[in-house]
């Protein structure tokens, strides 16, 4: 459950995803997510599904929202031990969930912890003062060090509610249509092995990131070891994981704007890059020379999503776009969606009009702004152009 | 062996023998011993009358005293010297590099054609700042530090440190012009660069060595980068060595020594000895070419080579060569050649190791040198930690070296290893290009094919990622310091 069975180290196979935000401050039910991952059951084999739901907890929108899955409550009681050390807790609270009949136990118990960071965390390779910084820290600490426990998510007004199933049966386990959120990604996962790991389940979450991925990353090698080397510590061993690191560190560590660090993951080829206006052009060879083990190869769809400085939905896939990816926006054009296959947003809206990105082209829907890039416009447009 | 039937006594074989060990005398040819088997002979005779076997063993069979051990001993006892030898190692160490299988992509993630994909292998060569800067300026973003001086190569191959002086002109000539057609990087060996070269400065790697023969700044900064050589695999510890009779006018010009002169390096650069001191022939250097270039330092592989890079890299070194125990020479005491270093595949996979532990791999450009014969070793580099592998002695046997390990005596029959004007002119510089060319266009697309396979479609992918590699050796406890599984562990 929240530990990872004895000898598995990466999850391979192909997935489902599905996303969809209120660009205009609506909310959207559960419910809705959960159609749209759900129609697409030929994409998953019951061996993991996953929601994760942004602007869920409106009432608490400035504390982190430690979610976790632990194995047993002396993992909780250790864990909460761990926290208090580090963190202020503000509430905490069981997270509903309920028998599924299809749904072998054991469950893990899940629980929510909210919390405002301290000052400063004082840690062995010195003081962390960053807020984010710390909250990444304590979750990668607790999931490499404590036994039996599992931060699956750490951001404000956000949580991931995940685990080992059909997408179907972790919706009902979770009740997924209690929660309404502004935005939601989900997945479904066909693996070809059953580890029956539900914190291995995806969305991937850090902070306010989320990852929802399908594919199989084979410089996952290469990228593991860029993010090692700016301290993040690889608990899940699966590419997903090694993503968002990525996002995070290029986008809330360097500053890059969003369709540039998306390039630097997956960059034009070289005879394009000749082709570009000599100030793109530089910026384009540079993200491939500095940041050429962020470069992800092999096939991916990603759905990514982030709460800072606003709710944001990315949706791309990789270079030669070896994984379908489909977006929509409702007629009203107030709901963007994305998915592995039409049929997701067909199914929760008839009348959507949907289209698809170029390969390695970020889709990016914005809360307040809209469809900001619709994936099929310039590398940098909105950056140099 | 001759073949008294087929042969018709033109005298060709004694002609073309460089090493004396042929007579041709009232119109016979005999054979005197001293054969060096670099195959001359056979491929100038025209009946193929002349076929050169394994001496016969004239020493009684020991399996300790080796007949290598005791011609040895022999030598000695005559001369009371030091042993010398080239190219790199005889002795038969297992080889880790056929110890390794690539893996390949199936089913859960497609494989690529390389014949209807693109697959790219451009690489960079420098220094890499590990964080670029984009900062709003008005309304756009501009790009406004993390940058720097690197140098582009169409494949991840470099030609690695072959001076003027160990080989021809012709030789050099030969390699500078496949370096300019491959788009990729030569190395000048120590002894800096001949004027006629000096259209070939921009892919020109220019070795600093500790004796600084034929270093000017105006030489410097016209190369692609400059390398400061600290040791070589073949001789870890050790510097240059120019026998005498190869310090011929040309070589005295761009040495910038008295003709006939050994050319002595140093062992040690006798202004660095210790890693300060390193930094500031770095910091030197760059000033002396005004930033434009990266420099780099080559070193040879050692027991305790993860730390020393960390060292290098720490000093501002923008790339970095390490030579493994295996690399070739032109000259060399043979013990030093014969038992001290590492294998660079040990090497490299502990640098990349140490490097990435300490958040230092993303800054340096690691190259990889010391007897890679094929692409497949080249590719296994890769996987291993390199971002480019160098490469001396296959150029020079795709030019027709033998690799009969007597370059030190500056008599090469082929034309190569020699300073000797009837000799060196056997060479011809266009067709040793061509052929260089050739080479290392049939390695990238080996290469290409092998990425493809791996479901791979970029070179960068595969640098360090030692995933795709498994053991097959006979030594767990080698894939474990190289941080490979072994063959049958899966990912999960
Ligand atoms: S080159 Fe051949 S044919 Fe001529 S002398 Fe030598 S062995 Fe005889
Ligand atoms: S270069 Fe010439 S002397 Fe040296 S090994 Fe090759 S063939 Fe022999």
């Amino acid at each position: 459950m929240a530990s990872r069975p004895p000898g598995m180290e990466r999850q391979p196979g192909g997935c489902g995803i599905a996303g969809c935000i209120d660009v205009r401050g609506g909310k959207i039910s559960g419910d809705t997510i959960a159609k749209m991952i759900t129609t697409m059951g030929e994409r998953e084999n019951g061996l993991g599904a996953g929601y994760v739901g942004y602007g869920i907890f409106p009432d608490r929108r400035d504390e982190y929202c430690l979610q976790f899955l632990f194995d047993n409550e002396d993992a909780k009681t250790r864990t909460e031990e761990f926290l208090k050390d580090n963190v202020y807790i503000t509430g905490d609270e069981r997270v509903y969930t309920r028998k599924v009949s299809t749904l072998d136990p054991p469950y893990p118990l899940v629980w929510r912890f909210f919390a405002i960071a301290k000052e400063k965390l004082d840690w062995p390779r010195g003081p962390i003062f960053d807020p984010d910084d710390r909250i990444v820290e304590l979750a990668m600490q607790i999931n490499t060090e404590v036994d039996g426990a599992f931060c699956v998510s750490s951001g404000k007004d956000m949580a991931v509610f995940k685990g080992c199933g059909y997408s179907h049966e972790i919706a009902e386990f979770f009740d997924i249509s209690r929660y309404e959120g502004s935005m939601w990604l989900s997945h479904s996962r066909f693996p070809t092995n059953s580890p029956g790991w539900w914190a291995g389940a995806h969305p991937i979450s850090i902070l306010d990131w989320s990852v929802c991925h399908n594919g199989e990353i084979t410089s996952y090698g290469v990228n593991k070891k860029l993010v090692e080397m700016e301290g993040y510590k690889c608990s899940l061993l699966t590419d997903t994981e090694v993503i968002i690191y990525i996002w995070d560190m290029l986008v809330r560590r360097h500053g890059l704007p969003i369709p540039t660090a998306a390039f630097a993951m997956a960059p034009w080829y070289y005879p394009l890059i000749e082709g570009m206006d000599e100030k793109s052009k530089k910026l384009a060879t540079w993200l491939r020379i500095v940041y050429k083990e962020a470069f992800l190869n092999g096939p991916f769809s990603i759905l990514v999503g982030r709460r800072e400085p606003e709710t944001t939905m990315i949706a791309m896939a990789d270079r030669k776009k070896l994984r379908p990816l489909i977006a929509g926006t409702s007629e009203k054009k107030d709901v963007i969606f994305a998915a592995s296959e039409e049929c997701a947003i067909r199914a929760v809206d008839t009348k959507a009009w949907t289209w698809t990105a170029d390969a390695g082209s970020p889709v990016i829907a914005q809360r307040g702004k809209g469809l900001i890039r619709s994936g099929l416009e310039h590398p940098f447009k909105g950056v140099m152009e | 062996m001759i073949d008294e039937e087929l042969c018709i006594n033109c005298g060709k074989c004694a002609k073309e023998c460089s090493f004396g060990a042929l007579d041709f005398k009232e119109k016979k040819v005999r054979y005197q011993g001293g054969c060096v088997a670099c195959g001359r002979c056979m491929s100038f005779c025209p009946t193929s009358a002349i076929m050169v076997n394994d001496v016969p063993n004239i020493f009684p069979h020991h399996p300790w005293f080796t007949e290598r051990d005791r011609r040895a001993i022999a030598a000695q006892a005559r001369s009371g010297g030091v042993l010398l030898s080239s190219c790199g190692t005889d002795l038969p160490y297992r080889s880790i590099y056929d110890d390794l299988l690539l893996d390949a992509a199936q089913v859960t993630n497609p494989s690529i054609d390389p014949l209807r994909e693109p697959i790219e292998t451009r690489t960079y060569l420098g220094r890499r700042s590990g964080k670029l800067c984009i900062e709003k300026r008005g309304k756009k973003y501009e790009l406004v530090s993390g940058d720097g001086a690197i140098v582009s190569m169409d494949m991840p191959i470099m030609i690695g440190h072959i001076s003027l002086g160990s080989v021809s002109y012709n030789t050099q000539k030969a390699l500078f012009t496949a370096a300019e057609h491959l788009n990729i990087v030569a190395g000048s060996g120590e002894g800096g660069l001949h004027p006629d070269f000096f259209n070939f400065a921009h892919r020109i790697n220019s070795e600093v060595a500790s004796g600084r023969f034929g270093v000017t700044p105006e030489y410097l900064k016209r190369v692609a980068a400059v390398e400061i050589k600290i040791g070589q695999g073949a001789k870890p510890g050790h510097g240059g060595h120019l026998p005498g009779e190869k310090v011929t006018e040309m070589i005295s010009q761009t040495r910038m020594i008295p003709e006939g002169t050994d050319a002595l390096s140093p062992y040690p650069h006798h202004d660095i000895y210790s890693i300060e001191d390193l930094q500031q022939l770095i910091s030197v250097l760059k000033e002396a070419t005004d930033y434009q270039m990266p420099v780099g330092v080559k070193v040879a592989a050692v027991h305790n080579i993860g730390a020393i890079a960390s060292g290098i890299v720490r000093a501002g070194a923008d790339f970095m060569t390490i030579d493994g125990f295996r690399g070739g020479t032109g000259s060399a005491p043979r013990v030093i050649r014969d038992h001290a270093g590492i294998p660079i595949e040990v090497a490299i996979a502990t640098v990349d190791q140490k490097l990435t532990e300490e958040g230092l791999r993303n800054k340096v450009t690691l190259c990889a040198s010391g007897s890679v014969r094929s692409s497949a070793d080249m590719i296994k580099i890769i996987a291993l930690g390199a971002d480019v592998a160098s490469v001396c002695t296959a150029a020079m046997v795709a030019m027709g070296c033998r690799v009969c390990q007597h370059c030190h005596m500056g008599i090469c029959a082929w034309g190569i290893a020699t300073q000797k004007v009837e000799l060196a002119s056997r060479l011809d510089p266009k067709i040793a290009a061509m052929s260089v060319v050739n080479l290392f266009r049939a390695w990238n697309e080996e290469l290409r094919e092998v990425l493809g396979a791996m479901g791979i479609d970029s070179v960068e992918s595969l640098v360090g990622n030692r995933d795709r590699l498994r053991y097959v050796g006979p030594n767990p406890k080698m894939a474990e310091v190289m941080d490979v599984k072994h063959v049958g562990e899966g990912w999960g």
